[in-house]
């Protein structure tokens, strides 16, 4: 009976989570292409609905009910396999992470989270890897240069930003004791991440922005010079896998920044309640991500590899030594 | 301060993105500024000024009678060589237009058909929607050029629209009360 119950509950949160994964997409269009009009001095979405709100609805329809293409000389079944993978893996990532500590409903104590792991760092990290071959698998499929020079561009930059990325987070590692999420967010009751660890926090938001393919490091789909990159072949729903896996990405990076250096769901000043708290949190580093498209233009190639390897890399390794030498100088008695 | 000084603290400036954190203030403030676009056609249009050159219109006399006196001038000075004029003489002795058309799919609304008449009998008008699916459709004759809406007495101004597809595509707009569309410009 227990167990029972007990499995009930992780079906339910799983059920749950994906329900929210794959409807957030909806509100962050309108909201991208609201402030992506206002910056502009445009209105962005007012047609449909009060101020737009419905607009991703009606694209959503316009999505599901368009022709699905897949070009002639395609590999067929990667071509088919790549959305899946690249949609994939943003999912299953939010297995391990934390909402919160517990919310009792009707009386019963129900934690936010579905698993604590106690390397859920490391997992988020080899499993949000993998979504790089869907985009790597989409741009080889359609056998369109675009589409290929995209996903090529994509590879150099994963493997020069996860780098980066990985090392900055050791830092709070060594902080927090624990690869544990829900440690991580413990260990920073008092004193945020950010304070002691701002060049991890600034490197991790920068490989962040690359890891999302968000501007200023979106080159495997820079619409400028590539079409739409790797997804130029794709249309219809498998195009709107792509999407939600990007934008999925995006919440990823946001809610891994609060968790990891702005303390999660510890708020300060005011006595909100902690879920409250960590939505917030993650909606004002959403707001940055969108923010940040609209207002600086690409780098080049050769400065997104510049600034991975000769900015980014030394700098979190720098970040691992100092922070590794301050903690044995106060550890010593 | 001194030109070292300066490059110094250009230096440190880009140390601290102080280039970027600009750049985010400019648009975080552009985000908060009036759009200056407007909900056309459906809910707002926007009225021209006076002086705007729109779609031409022939004039009348006190008696009614057409001003033109088919003296050829607007077509010879039209550097689209868009208008025809084929003059007559009416009951009176008058030189009259017979025909005279102009083709608005080549003009270019450079107004000079306005200034050359002798007679101030044509001028550019207020009305800029006159889309057309035949270009053929844009020639204008002499009687649907007499009916054609004036100068605008004032203008430059937003006012509230309403599009009526009944029979045509028709902007209704009503009258003038919407806000300066330059007064929205942000000047940085
Ligand atoms: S406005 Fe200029 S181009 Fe048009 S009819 Fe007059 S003279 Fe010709
Ligand atoms: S409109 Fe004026 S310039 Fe043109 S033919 Fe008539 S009188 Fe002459």
């Amino acid at each position: 009976m227990e167990l029972i119950v007990a499995l009930g509950l992780i079906v339910f949160k799983v059920a749950f989570l994906i329900a929210i994964l794959l409807l957030l997409p909806l509100p962050l269009t309108w909201l991208e292409r609201k402030i992506a009009g206002h910056i502009q001095q445009r209105m962005g979405p007012m047609r449909v609905g009060w101020h737009g709100l419905l607009q991703p609805v009606a694209d959503g329809i316009k999505l599901l009910t368009k022709e699905d293409h897949i070009p002639a000389d395609a590999d067929r079944f990667l071509f088919k396999l790549a959305p899946i993978l690249a949609l994939a893996p943003p999912f299953v990532v939010f297995v391990a992470v934390p909402f919160g500590e517990t919310v009792s409903v009707l009386g019963a104590e129900i934690t936010l989270y579905v698993s604590n792991m106690n390397v859920a760092l490391l997992f988020v990290f080899a499993v949000i890897g993998i979504e790089v071959y869907g985009v790597i698998f989409g741009g080889w499929a359609a056998n369109s240069k675009y589409a290929v020079l995209g996903s090529l561009r994509t590879c150099a930059q994963m493997i020069s930003y996860e780098i980066p990325m990985g090392f900055a987070v050791i830092g709070v590692v060594m902080l927090a004791q624990s690869m544990s999420l829900l440690e991580i967010v413990r260990a920073q009751a008092d004193v945020w991440n950010i304070v002691y660890q701002p060049v991890g926090f600034f490197v991790f938001f920068v490989a962040g922005l690359a890891e999302a393919q968000r501007i200023p490091f979106d080159l495997a789909e820079a619409e400028g010079d590539l079409g739409a990159g790797f997804h130029t072949e794709y249309s219809g729903i498998r195009f709107a896998f792509f999407m939600v896996s990007e934008y999925a990405i995006m919440l990823l990076v946001s809610v891994l920044v609060v968790i990891l250096f702005f303390g999660g769901w510890n708020g300060v000043l005011l006595p909100l309640p902690p879920l409250l708290w960590f939505a917030l949190k993650v909606a004002f580093f959403i707001y940055v991500f969108i923010w940040f498209r609209f207002t600086f233009p690409r780098y080049r190639y050769d400065q997104l590899m510049a600034i991975g390897w000769k900015v980014l890399l030394p700098l979190s390794m720098a970040n691992i030594i100092i922070t590794g030498v301050l903690l044995g100088a106060t550890a010593a008695p | 301060m001194s030109h070292a000084g300066d490059r110094v603290g250009t230096w440190i400036g880009w140390a601290f993105f102080a280039d970027l954190g600009k750049a985010l203030a400019l648009t975080f403030g552009y985000m908060f500024s009036r759009s200056v676009t407007m909900q056309y056609p459906d809910k707002e249009k926007w009225l021209p000024y006076p002086r705007y050159r729109g779609h031409h219109f022939l004039k009348r006399d006190e008696e009614g009678e057409i001003k033109c006196v088919a003296c050829e001038l607007c077509a010879r000075i039209c550097p689209c060589d868009c208008i025809e004029v084929i003059p007559y003489e009416d009951e009176k002795g008058n030189r009259r237009p017979a025909k005279f058309e102009i083709d608005t799919a080549r003009c270019l609304f450079c107004g000079l058909c306005e200034d050359a008449c002798p007679a101030d009998a044509i001028a550019l008008g207020q009305q800029y929607e006159f889309s057309s699916f035949s270009s053929r459709d844009l020639i204008i004759g002499r009687d649907d050029l007499l009916g054609k809406p004036g100068k605008a007495a004032t203008g430059g101004a937003v006012v509230a629209a309403r599009l009526s597809t009944e029979k045509d595509v028709l902007v209704e707009a009503s009258e003038l009360q919407g806000y300066n569309w330059w007064r929205n410009i942000r000047q940085t």
